[in-house]
């Protein structure tokens, strides 16, 4: 039993190596059906990474008049966080926001010097919103239309719900083209699989045919056949592995630079989850290519 | 040993190849089956290995009814028949050692088992000294002798031999002939098809005629009648 095992690893490593040029192109195509299916991924963990860096972002703020009483002011602040669509209220006095205005401008004093000329404080206190859930988010908004307080001296609710369906929405088409990329790779990949099995079985064929002669069994002749797709497989997804790599590598400071502040590391991403996404698609690849062989050695293998 | 019983075989678009053929052949026996081009003798050959299906009548081999075989024992029948053809179907990238080998190999062989064998049937066959020649260094009848011995490494009971001189010199053929002679005397039932009528005459062993498929004549001393 297993001596036959260590004969059909050789059988089959022999059947690789003597159509190698065919099997370089079977590994590439199967290289290729398995980046694109990495980049679907990557794909979407960056339109995750972008939702939550919006998400994070969102806030609504309420602007106050600027002689609204502390207690005003506070009472306001209580009635909002008791709404269930709110998360939580930030209260920004006058002096906080002037401490912050000075703060962000420290380095042009030309507006520093008009604030000094200007004598007094002229930035509005403000009630920065946090809303719960960002589906609600039009129920906050209507409900804070409704609050009628007169020391509410306007409301500014920037519309972030389209800016995160435009990123849903190119996640989902990046996800969709990728997807159907990957399906055409896939299905190249059998058919090139399928195709190389078929060669490989051509060229042993006098072989195929002595041990029919001599009594090998079925299952001694079409194993190796079997085993050269799970070759194919590993080395596919190894190579992969490097590649990827490799790949993230070289993009992670780009994605740094892009979501400054947020942690989009692609790369912990797919080391924390190196078993499972390569598991996954050897174990899914090897059973694809393991049934395109099994195809072609049941087509083929009665000579 | 092997028995046909009423056996038809029709191939697609052809008159019967074999035809009501019956008959029975005992361990130990030399048998030679004769007839014109066409009449049955490999498909006769192909039925006992189970290459091809009967469509009516029985086959036993050895007390073993195959008439209705399937894909799962016919390498079992297999290992118990062994079989050379005119054309001795080596691979010319191995050395006779490694041709007989492979035989072994294929089948799960220890290489212990397949060391002892091997040097064992090379000198049966009277090419013990040549093992490490490629096919094509070698003559046909050598090749044919390889064949012969990888017929032999399962210790088959019978052997077929579907015109195994057919490509050779008479010089070869006889050589061929001895040999097999050689191994019915270790108690092999061989069945030889051929169609040299100076061979099957000297023999002087039982001689079955094929005509379209059927038994015209089978004489326990026979001659070449065509
Ligand atoms: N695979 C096949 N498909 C269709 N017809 C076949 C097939 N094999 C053989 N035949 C036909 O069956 C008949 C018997 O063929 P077979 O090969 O048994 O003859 P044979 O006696 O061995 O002839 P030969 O002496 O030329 O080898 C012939 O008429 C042949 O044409
Ligand atoms: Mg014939």
């Amino acid at each position: 039993m297993f001596l036959s095992l260590a004969r059909i690893i050789k059988f089959s490593i022999e059947d690789i190596y003597r159509n190698i040029w065919l099997s370089l192109v079977t590994v590439i195509l199967l290289i290729l059906a398995l980046f694109s299916i990495n980049m679907l991924l990557v794909v979407k963990v960056i339109g995750q990474a972008a939702v939550e860096a919006v998400k994070e972002k969102i806030d609504i703020n309420l602007f106050l008049k600027n002689e609204s009483k502390e207690d005003e002011i506070l009472a306001l602040k209580g009635e909002i966080s008791a709404l269930k669509e709110v998360k939580s209220v930030t209260y920004i006095s006058k002096e906080e926001a002037m401490a912050n205005f000075i703060d962000k401008h420290k380095d042009n004093p030309e507006i520093l010097q008009a604030l000094r000329e200007l004598g007094n404080n002229p930035l509005a206190p403000i009630l920065v919103i946090k809303p719960a859930n960002l589906d609600i988010l039009d129920n906050l908004i209507n409900r804070l239309n409704t609050i009628s307080n007169d020391i509410i001296e306007s409301r500014n609710f920037t519309n972030y719900k389209m800016l995160l369906n435009k990123i849903n929405d190119i996640t989902n088409k990046v996800s969709d083209a990728g997807l159907v990329l990957s399906a055409i790779f896939v299905l190249i990949t059998v058919l090139v699989v399928f195709n190389s099995i078929r060669v490989a079985i051509y060229t042993h064929r006098r072989e195929i045919m002595i041990m029919r002669l001599v009594g090998a069994s079925h299952w001694f002749i079409q194993m190796p056949y079997l085993l050269s797709g799970v070759f194919y497989t590993l080395i596919g997804v190894l190579s992969i592995m490097g590649i990827f790599y490799l790949f993230l590598t070289l993009l992670q400071p780009y994605l740094e630079a892009f979501f400054v502040g947020y942690n989009v590391n692609l790369l912990e991403y797919f080391y924390g989850n190196v078993f499972t996404i390569f598991g996954v698609q050897f174990l899914g690849v090897a059973l694809i290519n393991i049934l395109a062989s099994l195809l072609a050695v049941r087509k083929y293998s009665r000579v | 040993m092997i028995r046909f019983q009423n056996v038809y075989k029709l191939y697609p678009k052809n008159v019967a190849a074999l035809n009501n053929l019956s008959t029975h052949i005992l361990p130990g026996e030399f048998v030679s089956i004769v007839g014109q081009s066409g009449t049955g003798k490999t498909t006769m050959v192909k039925a006992l290995i189970g290459e091809e299906k009967v469509d009516k009548g029985r086959i036993i081999v050895g007390g073993w009814d195959i008439t209705n075989i399937g894909q799962r024992e016919i390498p079992v029948l297999r290992r118990q028949i062994g079989v050379i053809f005119q054309d001795f179907k080596l691979l010319p990238k191995k050395t006779l050692f490694e041709n007989v080998a492979f035989a072994m190999q294929v089948c799960g062989g220890h290489p212990k088992k397949i060391k002892k064998i091997i040097p064992h049937v090379m000198k049966i066959v009277g090419l013990e000294t040549k093992a490490d020649r490629y096919p094509q260094e070698v003559s046909g009848g050598e090749q044919q002798r390889t064949a012969i011995a990888r017929a032999l490494v399962h210790r088959p009971k019978i052997l077929l031999a579907d015109e195994p001189t057919g490509n050779l010199d008479s010089l070869n053929a006889n050589e061929i002939i001895e040999l097999l002679l050689r191994i019915n005397k270790f108690g092999t039932t061989i069945i030889l098809v051929t169609h040299n009528r100076e061979i099957v005459n000297r023999l002087k062993r039982r001689v079955i005629t094929l005509e379209n498929g059927t038994i015209i004549s089978d004489q326990s001393i026979g001659k070449y009648v065509l």
